[in-house]
């Protein structure tokens, strides 16, 4: 019985023009989400094997180990490829960082500072498609899912058969959730096959086991919003007030309550604004900076040779001094700087976690969280890539210190210019698929959990549900 | 068989839709119910398919309570409607091959669809024509045709001549007759007190939820059965 009525419910979907124009748009909107995301993926791999070429010509072209110090070196942030399905926030944020011995490094020149047109328009990824258009197509299908039976009278019809409720219930679910992954399965598998064609984009394993899983979360948040429908289905006795209830509820969870998370969590759990923290950061840098002559000069006076004296032993114990001086200024800053950081980075850690939680509400966010995290294009990838950077220079500024001290001639002319060959390099291991699902754990349990609540919710409804 | 035993219908707000009923409808015999709008035949029938439960009373099947045992009473019912709307995206075959699988049949082949829709009257080329183009007399006739594939003892009609013009009512008349013949119980609620005078066998009338007249074929031949259900509606008897 159960295979009649979901083969019914397949069959009646699919030949309506409901159907029909679902598929279309779909179809176009994945190809052409497919078609940007991967021109958009090329185009940032190549800026950025260009900013890595330009950053190695400009190390060799270091004039001295000084400018090498001042200037320093350049960390780009490589795109993901996953970014073609889940942008996430990687146009938003800083691509690049210059690592001296100066500043705490952050990372600037985001895509959308480059060029604000892209932040007019924004991305439009698989995940975006499936979070707003997709599903409102589940709202679309499932609003008179059972209300529209009952009103055509073929409700009355089926159950006047040897036929139990809850098999009617469960082979519309299925059916209609059937109907439903059509529209979203096969444009995407030609998405997929779009990026298999370009011969410069290379999927790893580990990629299509994160590709697997997006799609697993793309269909769990579609069933959300599909049980959801059911649900309303059930508990109504006019399709357009159906319609009108799930339309309302679709506008909150997309728009309203993400937006507010943010909104609440700034109010309950303030943080101070960046410039706050770099104001902090450089006014130490200035005292710092401003005690550096004074203890020079205070060195000089206590040490300055007497007549006779080998000038070239007071220049190595000058050079000796201005190494540890320079150290000492260098790790005070560095020392600073992480603590300012730290504070900061808690504060806005704290509020970040109420604001996701809270948002966490809409099964919107959790789609967003967990698909930038497996993309690897979230919030915490582009952390764990700010930290490397802040991980990796001390090592630079310690290097480079020790380099310019030990290559300072006091009565060259001109200094030597570097030599690169032992320069500590910048490393950053990618998240890991297991560390990512980890991550996304929380929001594929909520969603999951959202959905039997939702079904048994509409199981139940449509068991009492008054079919007159 | 049918029979209604004192069956009671009173809903959540106290209104009582259906006071004390008592009948029988017998195999081979067809019995209207006549009566106004909120006469209490809909509800009548919604107790007969469990569409709602009783307050009192049983609603019978073959002797199997449909309050009690739903499924095996409905597999007993064929149902036709008031409106039978179907699904307008699937033709009048596929329709009809749906709800006979529902209804227990899943062997038809699509000669037995095409036999039974010429049974009823319906034109060849609209076989395979979707629903959606069909007239109302059209898509009463695939509701005949559905309770026919069912084979069930008993058929249930609402109002079903309500809207046909009268060419489409008298084959409606013709296909009732065979399947009466055919030994089928068969329970018609209707306003059409002509159409049940010329084919109904038992007829009674419904007024606020009571049952206030019942009358065999041979009864009210004698009288004059306009003017009692007249007589019922305004009033004028109790």
């Amino acid at each position: 019985m159960l295979k009649h009525i979901v083969l019914k419910e397949v069959w009646e979907n699919i030949s309506s023009p409901k159907f029909v124009f679902t598929f279309l748009l779909c179809t176009v909107l994945i190809i052409l989400s497919a078609y940007t995301g991967i021109g958009n993926y090329r185009a940032d791999f190549k800026e950025y094997n260009s900013a890595k070429a330009l950053n190695k010509q400009n190390l060799d072209a270091s004039p001295s180990w000084q400018a090498l110090a001042g200037l320093g070196t350049k960390i780009t942030k490589p795109p993901q490829v996953l970014g073609t399905l889940a942008a996430g926030i990687q146009d938003a944020v800083g691509r690049n960082s210059t690592v001296n011995i100066a500043y705490d490094p952050q990372l600037v020149d985001s895509k959308y500072d480059s060029n604000p047109v892209f932040a007019i328009f924004g991305n439009l990824d698989l995940t975006l498609i499936v979070k707003i258009v997709l599903s409102l197509f589940a709202i679309l299908f499932t609003y008179d899912a059972i209300v529209g039976e009952k009103e055509r009278g073929t409700l009355k019809l089926a159950l006047a058969n040897r036929v139990p409720r809850d098999q009617i219930i469960l082979g519309k679910a299925i059916g209609s959730f059937i109907s439903l992954l059509v529209p979203l399965l096969i444009p995407f598998l030609l998405g997929l096959l779009m990026l298999n064609l370009y011969p410069d984009i290379s999927l790893s394993g580990g990629d299509w086991s994160r590709i697997a899983l997006m799609f697993l979360f793309y269909l769990l948040y579609l069933s959300v919003f599909f049980t959801l429908g059911l649900f309303v289905s059930s508990r109504t006795n006019r399709s357009s007030s159906s319609l009108f209830i799930l339309l309302f509820i679709w506008v909150i969870l997309i728009f309203v309550v993400p937006k507010s998370a943010v909104m609440v969590a700034n109010h309950m759990s303030p943080i101070p604004s960046v410039h706050d923290i770099n104001s902090q950061k450089d006014a130490f840098l200035q005292e710092i900076q401003g005690s550096a002559p004074q203890k020079v000069a205070e060195w000089r006076e206590a040490n300055e040779p007497v007549d006779g004296d080998d000038p070239t032993i007071f220049q190595e114990k000058f050079r000796a001094f201005l190494t540890e001086l320079q150290q000492d200024l260098t790790a005070r800053i560095d020392a600073k700087n992480a603590e300012v950081e730290e504070s900061f980075q808690s504060k806005r850690r704290r509020q970040q976690m109420l604001a996701l939680n809270l948002s966490r509400i809409s099964p919107a966010s959790s789609l967003t969280f967990g698909a930038l995290a497996l993309a690897k294009t979230g919030i915490h990838e582009h952390e764990r890539f700010l930290n490397s950077i802040k991980t990796y220079k001390p090592i630079f500024t310690k290097w480079v210190n020790a380099k310019m001290m030990e290559n300072l001639d006091f009565n060259a002319r001109q200094q030597p210019k570097p030599v690169l060959d032992d320069m500590p390099l910048h490393e950053f291991v990618p998240m890991t698929l297991a560390d990512s699902f980890a991550l996304a754990l929380p929001d594929f349990v909520v969603m999951i959990l959202m959905i039997i609540v939702l079904f048994a919710g509409a199981f139940v409804s449509f068991l009492r549900y008054d079919i007159r | 068989m049918l029979e209604a035993k004192d069956l009671t219908m009173r809903y959540e707000d106290g209104h009582l839709a259906v006071d004390h009923i008592n009948f029988q409808v017998k195999k081979g015999e067809i019995f209207c119910m006549l009566g106004a709008n909120g006469a209490g035949k809909t509800t009548t029938i919604n107790l007969f398919l469990n569409f709602i439960d009783p307050t009192e009373g049983q609603p019978l099947v073959d002797n199997v309570d449909s309050s009690k045992d739903p499924l095996e009473a409905k597999g007993n019912i064929a149902f036709v409607s008031e409106n039978v709307m179907l699904y307008s995206n699937f033709t009048a075959r596929q329709n009809m091959d749906y709800f006979a699988k529902l209804g227990g049949k899943p062997d038809y082949t699509r000669d037995d669809y095409y036999a039974v829709m010429r049974r009823v009257g319906l034109q060849e080329e609209a076989f395979e024509g979707k629903l959606k183009n069909f007239s109302k007399g059209m898509r009463q006739k695939i509701g005949i045709a559905i309770a026919i594939l069912k084979d069930a003892n008993n058929i249930i009609l609402d109002e079903p001549t309500s809207g046909l013009d009268p060419k489409a009512a008298a084959e409606f008349a013709t296909i009732l007759n065979e399947l009466k013949e055919q030994g089928k119980a068969i329970f018609m609620s209707t306003h059409d007190i002509f159409r049940a005078k010329t084919f109904a066998d038992r007829v009674g009338i419904m007024k606020e939820g009571r049952m206030v007249m019942q009358r065999s074929s041979q009864e009210f031949l004698a009288e004059d059965l306009e003017k009692i259900y007249l007589d019922y509606m305004l009033g004028k008897i109790d």
